[in-house]
C-alpha cells in the first residue's frame, strides 16, 4: 500500500512539472470529426484536502478563421490553472479571448491541494466562406460531393501506390472540400487490379490508401477524419482483363462512413 | 562412400522427373513415385449382395484406390489384369496369380463390407504377396453407410502408414481449408482432403480470406473484414465454433500463420502511422503484439518452418514482392529469392528443407507453383501451362502440395505431388482461393 502511495506522488509530481515545465503546451490533438462534449476529470492526491473543480466552455465553440472566442473557466479549490494551447497560466476564474490559427481541443489543468481537475473544450475552426455553405449536415454535404463528383477517386500505376502528379491535382481539390466538412468521417477504400496475388494486393491496397489519406492530411484535412480500408482485388470497378479494366480497378476510392 | 552416393543420386534422378529440367542435377525431395507394386481388389459384400450394399461398395473401393493411388507411395497395378475370382477373406487368395507377371504385385489389399443396421462393417487385409503373410488385418465400424469412406480413407491411411515404414501416417483423412466466394463475399470452408465433404466455417457475409490451420487442426486463423466493416481483423476460430478476435494495430490486418507450437501468430499488419505494412507476432489470445519487422516496403504472408525459430515472408523492399526469411525475434533478415518478378504466399514444407511459393515471371500475369530449397536457394518449377496457379501449401507429408488455378476456367482447389505430377482438381463451384492443408489426424489405434 505504501509502496502504491508513493507511485501515486511520484506521478502526480511528474504531471505537475509537465505541465509547468511547458510540456503541456505541445501543438494541440488534431481535430476529430464530430465535436466532443467539454469533459471534465480529477485526480485526487493521496494527501487529502478538498478537491478541485474546473470548468471550461468556448463561445462560439465554431468560428471563422482569423475569428475570436472567448474561453470562459470557473474553479473550485484550485490554487492554480494553467490552459494548454498556447494559453499558458491564469487565474482562478476567468475568461481570455483568442484568435485559434486552427480547429484545436483546449485543456484547463485547476491544481489544489486535493488534487488535479481537467477540462477540455474544442474549437473548430473554418473559413468565412464554408461558414456560409453549411446548410445541412457535414456528412449529407460530403455525400453530395462525392455524388457529384466535386470529390474523386484517384488511379495509380500498375504496382504502384506513388501519387501521380495527376493524383496530386485531384486530391488538392479533394481537400478543398473535405477540409469544408470536418464532421462527416471519410473511408478511402484502396483498390487493386487481379494481376497480383491476393495477400500482395490487398497490402497494396492499403499502402494506396495510406499514401492518399497522408497526401490529404498535407493538404490540411484533419487526419482523424479519415480510414482507410484495403479491399485489394475484392471490389474491382471494372470487369474485364485487359488494361481498360485494370486501370480503373486500381485506385482509392472515396466514400463516407456510415 | 562416394560412389555410394552418387548412385542414389542417380537413382533419385531418374524417378524424380523433375518439371525443372534446366536443374536436374539438383535432388531435393525424396522420390515421389514409388517402386511398391501394390494390387487393391476391390472389397466384396460378404453376405448376399443388395443395392445398398453395392452402393456403399462402389464408394469404398473408388474412395480406397484414389486414397492409395494419390498417396504417390505405390505403382497402382491395374484392375484390368487381377484374377476373376472374387476375393472376401484371406483363404480365397491364391497368391501365384498375384505375384504372375501379368499383374506382379509385391502387396494385396482386399475384404468384405458387411451391411449392419444403418451402418456397415469392414473387413480389411494387407498382404506381402511373396511370403504370404498378413501385413494388416484391420475390421472397422461405420455408424452409417454415409461414412464407409471414412473407412476406406482411414485404411488407406493404415497401409501407407505400414508400406512407408511410418515415414508418412497418409494424407487419407487430413483436410483442406480455403476461401470460398459465395454472392459477394467470401467464407472459410473445409473439405476432405479429395474434396468430399464440404462444410462451412464461416457464415458472416464478409471476407473471410487466408485460413490457416493450428498444428492440432482445432482452430483456423483467417483475415475477416465484416459487411461494410472499415477494418480487416484476425480471427482466430475454433473450427467447432468458438471464436477469438485479434485487434491489429490499424485497419489492415492479413494473412496469419499459426506458430508450430500453436502459441503464436505471425501476421501482416500496419502500424497506425505507418505508409505500409510490417509483420507482427502476437500470442494465440491476442496479447504481447509487436511488430517483428519494422522497414519501408509491403511485408505480408508470413510462415512458419517446421521448429517456429524461422519465419519466411513476402517483401517489396528490394523492389518487387520477394521471399525473405528472418528469424522468428526479427533478427537476420536475408533474401531467400532472387529471381526478380513478383513471389507471394511461402510455405515451408515439413521437413524444413523446402519453401513452396508462387511466382510471376516479370514479363507474364500468370503465376506459377515453385520451390525453394531453404539452405541453397536452389528453385524448380513445379507447374507449368497457360493458366495462373497460385497459394500453395504443403500436405502434412511434405509429398504432396494444394494450391489454387485457373486451369479449368475460376479459380479452384487442386492437388499434386510434390513435384507437380498427378494433378487433381478437388473443387469445381463458385471462385476458391488460399488453400491450406492440415495436419494429420489423430492415429486410431
Amino acid at each position: 500500500m505504501k509502496r502504491i502511495s508513493t507511485a501515486l506522488i511520484v506521478i502526480a509530481v511528474f504531471a505537475v512539472l509537465m505541465v509547468l515545465s511547458g510540456c503541456g503546451k505541445k501543438p494541440a490533438p488534431a481535430a476529430r470529426p464530430t465535436l466532443p462534449p467539454p469533459t471534465t476529470t480529477t485526480t485526487p492526491t493521496p494527501t487529502g484536502g478538498p478537491m478541485p473543480t474546473i470548468e471550461l466552455q468556448a463561445d462560439p465553440s465554431t468560428v471563422e478563421r482569423n475569428g475570436q472566442t472567448t474561453l470562459t473557466w470557473k474553479t473550485q479549490n484550485a490554487t492554480s490553472v494553467v490552459i494548454d494551447a498556447g494559453v499558458g497560466n491564469v487565474s482562478e476564474n476567468g475568461s481570455v479571448v483568442i484568435t485559434p490559427r486552427e480547429s484545436s481541443t483546449f485543456t484547463a489543468t485547476a491544481k489544489g491541494p486535493g488534487g488535479e481537475a481537467r477540462a477540455s473544450t474544442r474549437v473548430t475552426v473554418v473559413t468565412p466562406k464554408e461558414v456560409l455553405g453549411v446548410t445541412s449536415t457535414d456528412i449529407d454535404n460530403l455525400m453530395q460531393a462525392i455524388q457529384d463528383g466535386r470529390v474523386k477517386d484517384v488511379f495509380f500505376d500498375y504496382d504502384k501506390s506513388e501519387l501521380s502528379p495527376e493524383s496530386r491535382a485531384t486530391l488538392e481539390q479533394n481537400a478543398r472540400w473535405l477540409r469544408q466538412y470536418p464532421g462527416a468521417p471519410i473511408v478511402i477504400e484502396g483498390h487493386c487490379d487481379e494481376r497480383g496475388t491476393e495477400e500482395y494486393n490487398l497490402a497494396l491496397g492499403d499502402r494506396r490508401g495510406q499514401a492518399t489519406k497522408e497526401y490529404l492530411v498535407q493538404l490540411g484535412v484533419t487526419a482523424e477524419q479519415i480510414e482507410t480500408i484495403s479491399l485489394g482485388e475484392e471490389r474491382p470497378f471494372a470487369p474485364g482483363q485487359d488494361e481498360a479494366a485494370y486501370s480503373q480497378n486500381r485506385r482509392a476510392h472515396f466514400t463516407v462512413k456510415r | 562412400m562416394i560412389v555410394r552416393t552418387l548412385i542414389c543420386v542417380l537413382v533419385l534422378i531418374s524417378t524424380l522427373g523433375l518439371v525443372a529440367a534446366q536443374q536436374p542435377e539438383i535432388v531435393i525431395r525424396p522420390p515421389i513415385t514409388g517402386v511398391t507394386r501394390l494390387a487393391a481388389a476391390d472389397f466384396q459384400s460378404k453376405a448376399a449382395a443388395t443395392a445398398e450394399t453395392d452402393s456403399a461398395l462402389k464408394v469404398f473401393n473408388d474412395v480406397l484406390w484414389k486414397d492409395l493411388d494419390f498417396s504417390a507411395f505405390f505403382e497402382m497395378k491395374s484392375k484390368s489384369f487381377y484374377p476373376n475370382k472374387p476375393i472376401r477373406v484371406p483363404l480365397d487368395v491364391n497368391f501365384d496369380d498375384w505375384q504372375s507377371s501379368v499383374v506382379n504385385a509385391d502387396f494385396l489389399i482386399f475384404g468384405n463390407v458387411q451391411l449392419a443396421g444403418s451402418g456397415a462393417v469392414v473387413e480389411a487385409y494387407l498382404y506381402d504377396v511373396k511370403t504370404q503373410q498378413q501385413v494388416l488385418g484391420k475390421r472397422f465400424t461405420a455408424a452409417s453407410t454415409t461414412l464407409i469412406r471414412n473407412v476406406a480413407h482411414n485404411f488407406a491411411d493404415e497401409v501407407v502408414f505400414q508400406l512407408s515404414a511410418a515415414t508418412s501416417r497418409g494424407v487419407a483423412r487430413t483436410q483442406i481449408a480455403f476461401s470460398s466466394e459465395k454472392g459477394g463475399s467470401k467464407e472459410v470452408q473445409i473439405v476432405d482432403y479429395d474434396g468430399a465433404n464440404p462444410r462451412t466455417v464461416t457464415a458472416n457475409g464478409g471476407l473471410n480470406k487466408f485460413p490457416e490451420w493450428s498444428p492440432d487442426n482445432t482452430r483456423l486463423a483467417f483475415a475477416t473484414r465484416l459487411p461494410n466493416s472499415p477494418r480487416w481483423e484476425i480471427w482466430v476460430q475454433e473450427v467447432a465454433g468458438g471464436r477469438r478476435v485479434l485487434s491489429a494495430p490499424s485497419s489492415y490486418a492479413s494473412s496469419p500463420a499459426i506458430s508450430p507450437d500453436g502459441q503464436r501468430v505471425a501476421f501482416s499488419s500496419r502500424s497506425p502511422e505507418a505508409t505500409d505494412s510490417d509483420i507482427y507476432l502476437a500470442n494465440v489470445d491476442g496479447g504481447g503484439m509487436r511488430n517483428l519487422t519494422n522497414h519501408q516496403g509491403i511485408d505480408t504472408s508470413p510462415c512458419w518452418n517446421p521448429t517456429g525459430q524461422q519465419i519466411a515472408f513476402i517483401s517489396d523492399r528490394s523492389g518487387g514482392p520477394q521471399v525473405w526469411v528472418m528469424d522468428a525475434d526479427g533478427s537476420n533478415v536475408r533474401r531467400l529469392v532472387t529471381e526478380g518478378g513478383h513471389c507471394d504466399s511461402p510455405d515451408w514444407s515439413p521437413d524444413g528443407r523446402l519453401v513452396a511459393y508462387s511466382w510471376q515471371a516479370p514479363t507474364q500475369w500468370k503465376h506459377d507453383v515453385y520451390v525453394v530449397e531453404a539452405a541453397t536457394g536452389k528453385i524448380f518449377q513445379l507447374t507449368v501451362g497457360g493458366a495462373s496457379n497460385e497459394s500453395p501449401h504443403w500436405s502434412p507429408d511434405g509429398r504432396h502440395i494444394v494450391f489454387q488455378s485457373t486451369r479449368s476456367g475460376s479459380k479452384q482447389i487442386f492437388i499434386m505431388n510434390a513435384d507437380g505430377k498427378n494433378v487433381r482438381q478437388i473443387t469445381a463451384y463458385g471462385i476458391n482461393e488460399s488453400p491450406a492443408w492440415s495436419g494429420y489426424s489423430k492415429r486410431e489405434q
